[in-house]
C-alpha cells in the first residue's frame, strides 16, 4: 500500500483524506478511515472505533455475565479480538454488525469457560420519586428478569439482547448471527413466549 | 378457521405490522391474542430491564486498558502471516478430532443452560450454532484460532454436517497418513 506511514499524534481518523473541506468527516466516513489505518498498523486509530463502541459492548457483554467484572474483562477481550482481525474485515457488513458479532461469539465461549461470580453493581433506578424498599424490590426484579434472559436458549436469547436492548433491526440481527430475518422474528417471538414461561415460573 | 399465525407473524402483529387478515385471525382466535399477549407482556418487563450504569470513570479506563493490550500486541502480519497459525491449529483440531473418535461433538457444548423444560426452536430453525460456525467465514474465528483458546468451543460448534465433512476428511488423512 502506499498510504502515507508516518504516524500522526492525533488519530489518523481526522487527517483523512476524503474528508470534505468544510463540515469534516461524517461519523460514518471518520470510522471507514479509523478501520483503514487499523489494518495499517496504526494502533492509535483503534481508539476511536472504542469509543464509539464501548458502551455497546460492554452493555452487550454484561448480558451475558451479569456482573461488572467479566463484563469488563470480556469487552476488552472483545476488542483485542476485534484488533487481531480487522486487518480481515471486509466491510461486507457494517462494523458495528461485524463487532457485535466477535462479542456474542466471545460471550458464548465465555460463558462456556467459567461461571461468573456473584458480584454485581447496584442497579440505577433513575427515578427520584422511588422509596429504598421500591428501589431495592425493583433491583431484585431486574436481576431476575436479565437471569431468566439468560437461560433462555442460545439463538432466543442472542436475538433478544439485540433485538430489544441494542435496538438493530430484524435484518442487522439477522447478519450478526448469521442467520434470516424469518427466523430472527421467530426466535424473538418464541424467546418473549419462554421468557414469559420463566417469569411466571419465577413468580410461583 | 384457518390455522394459528406462525410466530414470525406473530412478530409482525407485535410491532404493528401484519395484514387485515392476520389482524382479522387474531380478533377471533383466543388462543392467539393470549400468545401474543404474552409476549407483549414479556417484551414490556424485558424493555425495562437495564443493566447498571458504571461509574463515570469507567470508560476511560476500558479504554486505556484496551490500549495498553493493544500496544502488547505484536505488529500487524503480512498478508498470509495468519495462515501459519491456523494450520498450527488445524492440527491441534485433528488431534482433538480424533481424540473424540466416532462420536461427533455435540452442538450442547457451548453452554448447557436449557432448562428441562424449555421448547426447543422449531426443526427448520434449530440452526443453533450458526451463531458461532456462521463466524468461519468471517474473522473472529480466526482471531480465536490465533488465541489458541477457542479450538473446544469451535469443536464444539461444528454442525453435524461439519463434524462428519471434518470427520471423513480427518479419516482420509489418517489413511494416507498409514499407507
Ligand atoms: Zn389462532
Amino acid at each position: 500500500m502506499d498510504a502515507p506511514t508516518s504516524t500522526p499524534a492525533l488519530p489518523a481518523v481526522l487527517a483523512a483524506d476524503e474528508a470534505p473541506a468544510e463540515t469534516g468527516p461524517s461519523p460514518r466516513e471518520a470510522e471507514r478511515a479509523a478501520i483503514e489505518a487499523c489494518k495499517r498498523g496504526e494502533r492509535e486509530a483503534f481508539d476511536q472505533l472504542v469509543v464509539r463502541y464501548q458502551r455497546e459492548i460492554y452493555r452487550l457483554c454484561y448480558r451475558y455475565v451479569n456482573n461488572h467484572e467479566d463484563a469488563n474483562d470480556l469487552a476488552q477481550e472483545v476488542f483485542l479480538r476485534a484488533w487481531r482481525a480487522i486487518g480481515r474485515f471486509r466491510g461486507q457488513s457494517a462494523f458495528s454488525t461485524w463487532l457485535y458479532r466477535i462479542g456474542i461469539n466471545a460471550c458464548l465461549n465465555f460463558r462456556a469457560a467459567r461461571r461468573p461470580p456473584a458480584q454485581e453493581l447496584p442497579e440505577t433506578i433513575p427515578d427520584p420519586g422511588v422509596g429504598a424498599a421500591e428501589r431495592v424490590e425493583r433491583a431484585e426484579q431486574a436481576r431476575r428478569l436479565r437471569e431468566a434472559v439468560g437461560r433462555l436458549p442460545e439463538k432466543q436469547r442472542a436475538t433478544l439482547i439485540l433485538k430489544i436492548y441494542h435496538d438493530l433491526t430484524h435484518k442487522e440481527v439477522a447478519q450478526v448471527l448469521g442467520s434470516t430475518v424469518g427466523t430472527v422474528k421467530a426466535n424473538l417471538f418464541h424467546g418473549l413466549g419462554n421468557l414469559r414461561k420463566l417469569m411466571a415460573e419465577e413468580g410461583e | 378457521m384457518a390455522s394459528h399465525l406462525s410466530d414470525r407473524t406473530m412478530t409482525d402483529l407485535l410491532e404493528g405490522e401484519g395484514t387485515p387478515e392476520q389482524r382479522a385471525h387474531l380478533a377471533s382466535c383466543a388462543a392467539c391474542r393470549s400468545r401474543l399477549d404474552n409476549a407483549r407482556a414479556a417484551l414490556e418487563a424485558a424493555s425495562k430491564v437495564d443493566v447498571p450504569e458504571p461509574p463515570g470513570l469507567y470508560w476511560e479506563a476500558l479504554r486505556r486498558n484496551v490500549r495498553r493490550r493493544i500496544a502488547e500486541e505484536p505488529e500487524r502480519r503480512t498478508r498470509w502471516g495468519w495462515l501459519a497459525p491456523l494450520a498450527a491449529a488445524a492440527a491441534v483440531v485433528v488431534i482433538v478430532a480424533l481424540s473424540v473418535g466416532e462420536r461427533p461433538p455435540t452442538p450442547a457444548g457451548v453452554a448447557p443452560t436449557l432448562p428441562a423444560w424449555s421448547a426447543l426452536p422449531p426443526v427448520e430453525e434449530d440452526d443453533n450454532l450458526a451463531v458461532v460456525s456462521g463466524f468461519a467465514e468471517e474473522e473472529a474465528l480466526v482471531a480465536d484460532w490465533e488465541e489458541g483458546r477457542g479450538l473446544a468451543a469451535f469443536v464444539a460448534a461444528l454442525s453435524d454436517q461439519e463434524s462428519e465433512a471434518l470427520t471423513m476428511a480427518l479419516r482420509v488423512e489418517q489413511q494416507e497418513g498409514e499407507l
